[in-house]
């Protein structure tokens, strides 16, 4: 087993098993992993910022087990910075905050290849910043349905003054964001409207839409899940690697791409992957800034 | 320690005063399960149901009353519950120190660790040693939450551990409970002696797991590899689609938006 010793910001941090293949049908390991978060630390930051993190981690890479940890591991160090929380249940539970380049590297060491977080911050745990339309293809529909949805959702959206941005889950889907930034709002409110916009688009676009969790509604159609609005749920963290067979990044796309992409009718087109991502992101900047400052106001509710 | 303290304050005795935080002990590790309804796997919540009226009672028709005989409470509210709560303590004051093998196992509460906070640290460490070769702990009143505890402050591996205690009147008398003395055969009781020497060994904690939350985690791993997995449906009360205004824009725009594809 390979240890190394890196020094970050004063601390030291122990690295172990570098060489080990998390990606084996692509070859791509523990280092590869930590060169990439790396270097789309300072884009990944802001999004991690203040709020519980739920690690997913991958101990022995992507084609085998992995599991989720909503808890802080006990052995972190003693720098990493973590909150207390009270969950539904009223147990205590203590989370991790990635708010540094050092508590990134020292979250990847453990295998986290994915980084889920809430749509709330945890000072603020039942406000949410942004408000999401998590679009999820069915069986025999792909990327380019959501893309179609995404588009005509754009519209409406804007129609109430509402501007929204797009990412790729880095799964099958996309991930339409509301940004809000507001203290007014609540999870109560982001559920009702996203719930009615949903079900709106349903009933204009029955054949290419459903609002619906269950899966026979969904064969070829595109989901949108509106019930991620919740202060119990988390989304795939905008520029978080998935642990698919290869290194596909969720990835923010300007709408012209997007458009762009369906005139191509090529669903793998969309995908941005790992060696992409930095270099797009350090030649166009954040596309999902916006997520975290525009103040918008949810209307008629 | 990065660890967010329940408590901070100082600790002290006669002209000692240390920056300390409390921050916990032990986590336990049970499994917790949520309860769900066999029919469709809805999470189920709980409610306060009121058997005179046959119905479910909102929080602000409750209030809290102490039973002092059949169908007689005494009401309590919360701001007399308020005027009793002890104030909270900004100082652990050791009034005394005792010899902690004077107090029996069965008086330990609950577990903390006190931290040294800035500038505590070098009073911390000496305190720490001192306590560790003399085997003494500190006891002090402290109020932690809306409860007055007494403490132990003992050395424990390099760090100071905060113990609450169990006042006398918690302990349940065990006159009843043990049998009364009789007469010890000599012989017997060496055989006993012998035994309990024979299976001396080193007090090593990590040798032992609770082998129950073990089994149920492998089990829960084991049925979500399987896919042994159930969905809730999604809450669907009604077949509008929101508030009216909010419904009649997004109409509205809507038609705006199809007639502009």
């Amino acid at each position: 087993m390979s240890r190394k010793v890196v020094e970050i910001a004063g601390k030291r941090l122990f690295l172990s098993n570098l060489e080990k293949d998390l990606y084996p049908s692509y070859g791509f390991t523990k280092a590869h992993i930590l060169e990439y978060y790396r270097r789309i630390a300072e884009f990944i930051l802001p999004h991690l910022k203040d709020r519980a993190l739920t690690l997913k981690r991958y101990p022995e890479g992507v084609e085998k087990d992995f599991f989720f940890e909503k808890r802080c591991p006990s052995h972190r160090p003693e720098w990493v910075k973590t909150m207390d929380l009270r969950r539904d249940d009223g147990e205590r539970m203590t989370v991790c905050l990635v708010n540094d380049l050092k508590t990134l590297i020292w979250v990847e060491n453990l295998a986290s290849l994915e980084l889920h977080v809430p749509l709330a911050r945890v000072g603020s745990p039942e406000t949410p910043d942004s408000m999401v339309f998590d679009l999820d293809p069915g069986d025999q529909a792909n990327i380019l349905d959501c893309a179609r949805v995404a588009l005509i959702l754009r519209d409406l959206l804007l129609e109430l003054r509402l501007t929204c941005y797009v990412k790729t889950s880095g799964k099958k889907g996309l991930h339409a964001d509301v940004p809000l930034n507001r203290k007014e709002t609540t999870f109560e409110d982001t559920k009702n409207f996203s719930k009615a916009v949903a079900k709106i688009m349903q009933k204009n676009y029955p054949d290419l839409v459903t609002a619906k969790m269950a899966k026979e509604h969904r064969k070829r159609r595109v989901f949108i899940n509106w019930s991620q609005n919740d202060s119990s749920k988390t989304m795939i963290c905008v520029y978080s690697l998935r642990a698919r067979e290869k290194p596909i990044v969720s990835f923010p796309l300007s709408w012209r791409e997007l458009e762009t992409f369906m005139r191509q009718h090529d669903p793998e087109k969309p995908q941005v992957m790992h060696s992409n991502a930095v270099s797009r992101a350090e030649h166009r900047g954040d596309l999902f800034r916006e997520v975290l400052v525009k103040e918008q106001k949810l209307p008629h509710l | 320690m990065a660890v967010q303290g329940i408590w901070s304050g100082t600790i002290s005795f006669s002209l000692v005063a240390i920056p300390v935080q409390l921050v916990k002990a032990v986590e336990p590790g049970h499994v917790s399960f949520r309860v769900l309804h066999s029919k469709d796997y809805s999470p189920l919540q709980r409610r306060m149901f009121c058997p005179e009226e046959d119905r479910i009672v909102p929080p602000d028709e409750i209030i809290r009353g102490y039973e002092i005989g059949p169908h007689q409470y005494v009401l309590i509210t919360d701001e007399e519950l308020e005027s009793v709560s002890p104030e909270r303590s900004r100082t652990i004051e050791i009034g005394e120190f005792i010899d902690m093998k004077e107090v029996d196992s069965i008086y330990y509460d609950h577990p903390y660790y006190l931290v040294p906070t800035k500038g505590g640290e070098k009073a911390y460490q000496l305190l720490v040693e001192v306590m560790r070769r003399t085997n003494k702990a500190g006891l002090a009143k402290f109020v932690l939450g809306e409860r007055e505890y007494l403490v132990a402050v003992k050395s424990t591996e390099g760090a100071l551990a905060l113990i609450t205690l169990h006042y006398s009147e918690e302990i349940l008398a065990d006159e009843d409970i043990t049998p009364r003395e009789g007469k010890i055969e000599v012989e017997e009781k060496d055989r006993i002696k012998k035994s309990i020497r024979k299976m001396m060994a080193d007090f090593e904690p990590g040798k032992y797991a609770d082998d129950r939350r073990k089994k149920i985690v492998d089990l829960l791993k084991k049925k979500v590899k399987e896919k042994a997995l159930v969905e809730a449906p999604e809450v669907e009360e009604e077949e509008g689609g929101g508030p009216p205004d909010l419904v009649a824009a997004l109409e509205e725009s809507m038609r705006k938006v199809k007639k502009s594809r």
